[in-house]
């Protein structure tokens, strides 16, 4: 599969082509347009992996792409506007934060990492899909996207985290002293990460976003 | 300090390395990522030199301000005696700007503020009715001393500079100097202007100085998206 990210980095598009018969797993409702000799088949994997998946605050079912008599072309973007990136797995495994996923070769295996209680409370829902096997897999992001090297040990807001590579160790925790004192500080729950790896920042916070756009709505009548 | 600022205008982030012992003072919420040997203290936002009284002061507007949908106006200080850097982005789409102070003074409207490092009073300034109309908030932030203020916008940030006088639409203003009087009016073109230019209330500023303007409107976004909205 070839990947060609356009509109980088406000409106991003990943144009994917295929060679005959070759795959591409994708998100639901990912699909922007595609050639006809492209055919569509929706999969949820199992009963207990589309729970899981379900459960991890993505869709119960994936859909599959697949390049028939030919080469084809399948167009991948978010809903939300943002930058895209190509992450290669194989040597590097990496951790990606559910909402960033977008597709992936079907020798990637994307699975969900639940990140136990305190990822359940994160608020951010961080849910964490963990890639192995080889291939490549496109991540689509709320704003732009920064790269950061993770020397020793940093922290980042979990709204704002869209993957980082499996070697980091990670622990979803406070960012001030104490509680009331991360409450207060807005910055809600951080993400401290050790040892040494790359890191994909998001420009913006898509819960933070709908929060200040929100309060200024008028409410909905019930 | 040093700073810099990438994917301007729409998806802005700042990044700014602290030098030893330097504190950097940063609107709540605000920070994505930071090196783990920064310290971070969440404090209220009242003035240098403010007094129990001037404490209790900003505390009530805090509050009021929470209440009625605002921002508060917790802060918090982020430093290490080593030295670190760490990440800042506002959460609407827009800009970033850096301003200098040398004892000078700016004011700014509720929500402009992101960052601010040095010697910078920051005080909270009842803008009055007018502001209420400018749709800026009922309260102004006032920044003044010797130092940096980052201010954030949703879109990009212009500069323009006030030569006699200036009309701004309302909503739009980011910032202006404190020594431009600011008024409000009709747009022009009488009643039927007023009801039917879409223009409204405009800001009507006097005197010599810099005005900061933002090129979208939180309100004119708000009021486009609220009839689309399912009941």
């Amino acid at each position: 599969m070839q990947v060609n990210l356009l509109y980088q980095p406000a409106q991003a598009i990943a144009q994917c082509w295929l060679q005959p018969g070759e795959s591409v797993v994708a998100e639901s409702g990912a699909m922007v347009g595609m050639s006809t000799n492209v055919q569509m088949q929706t999969q949820s994997g199992g009963l207990m992996k589309g729970l899981k998946r379900l459960f991890g605050g993505e869709s119960f079912f994936r859909n599959t792409f697949t390049a028939n008599g030919g080469q084809g072309e399948v167009l991948f973007a978010t809903p939300l506007c943002g930058d895209m990136a190509v992450l290669e797995a194989g040597q590097r495994q990496w951790c990606i934060q559910n909402s960033a996923f977008v597709a992936s070769s079907p020798y990637v295996d994307v699975k969900t990492k639940t990140g136990g209680i305190k990822g359940m409370f994160s608020g951010a829902g961080l849910f964490v899909l963990e890639t192995s096997g080889q291939g490549q897999v496109i991540i689509g992001t709320f704003g732009a996207l920064e790269p950061v090297q993770v020397d020793g040990s940093m922290v980042i807001d979990t709204g704002h985290l869209a993957a980082w590579e499996s070697t980091l160790q990670y622990k979803v925790g406070k960012s001030g002293s104490g509680w009331i004192a991360s409450f207060l500080s807005g910055e809600g729950l951080v993400c401290h990460f050790q040892g040494q790896g790359t890191v994909y920042l998001q420009s913006r916070n898509a819960a933070e976003y709908g929060a200040t756009i929100g309060a200024m709505l008028p409410a909905r009548r019930q | 300090m040093q700073h810099i600022i990438k994917y301007e205008p729409t998806f802005s982030m700042l990044q700014v390395n602290l030098a030893p012992g330097e504190t950097l003072i940063a609107e709540a919420g605000s920070m994505v990522a930071r090196s783990a040997n920064l310290q971070m203290e969440v404090k209220l936002n009242s003035g240098k030199n403010a007094g129990f009284f001037g404490k209790m002061k900003t505390f009530f507007i805090a509050l009021i301000r929470k209440i009625v949908g605002g921002e508060t106006f917790f802060v918090n200080h982020f430093s290490s005696p080593q030295g670190g850097w760490l990440w800042l982005a506002p959460s609407l789409s827009g800009g970033i700007k850096p301003i200098t102070f040398q004892g000078n003074g700016m004011i700014f409207s509720a929500g402009a503020y992101l960052a601010s490092i040095g010697d910078i009073d920051l005080k909270m300034r009842w803008g009055g009715f007018r502001a209420l109309l400018a749709k800026e908030g009922a309260f102004f932030v006032e920044a003044s001393g010797n130092g940096q203020v980052f201010i954030t916008s949703y879109g990009a940030i212009e500069e323009i500079y006030c030569n006699g006088s200036y009309i701004v639409d309302n909503g739009h203003i980011v910032g202006f100097e404190p020594q431009l009087n600011f008024n409000i009016k009709s747009g022009g073109g009488g009643l039927l202007g007023f009801l039917a230019s879409g223009e409204g209330i405009v800001c009507e500023f006097q005197g010599q100085g810099r005005i900061l303007i933002q090129t979208r409107n939180t309100s004119a976004l708000v009021d486009w998206l609220t009839p689309m909205l399912p009941p």
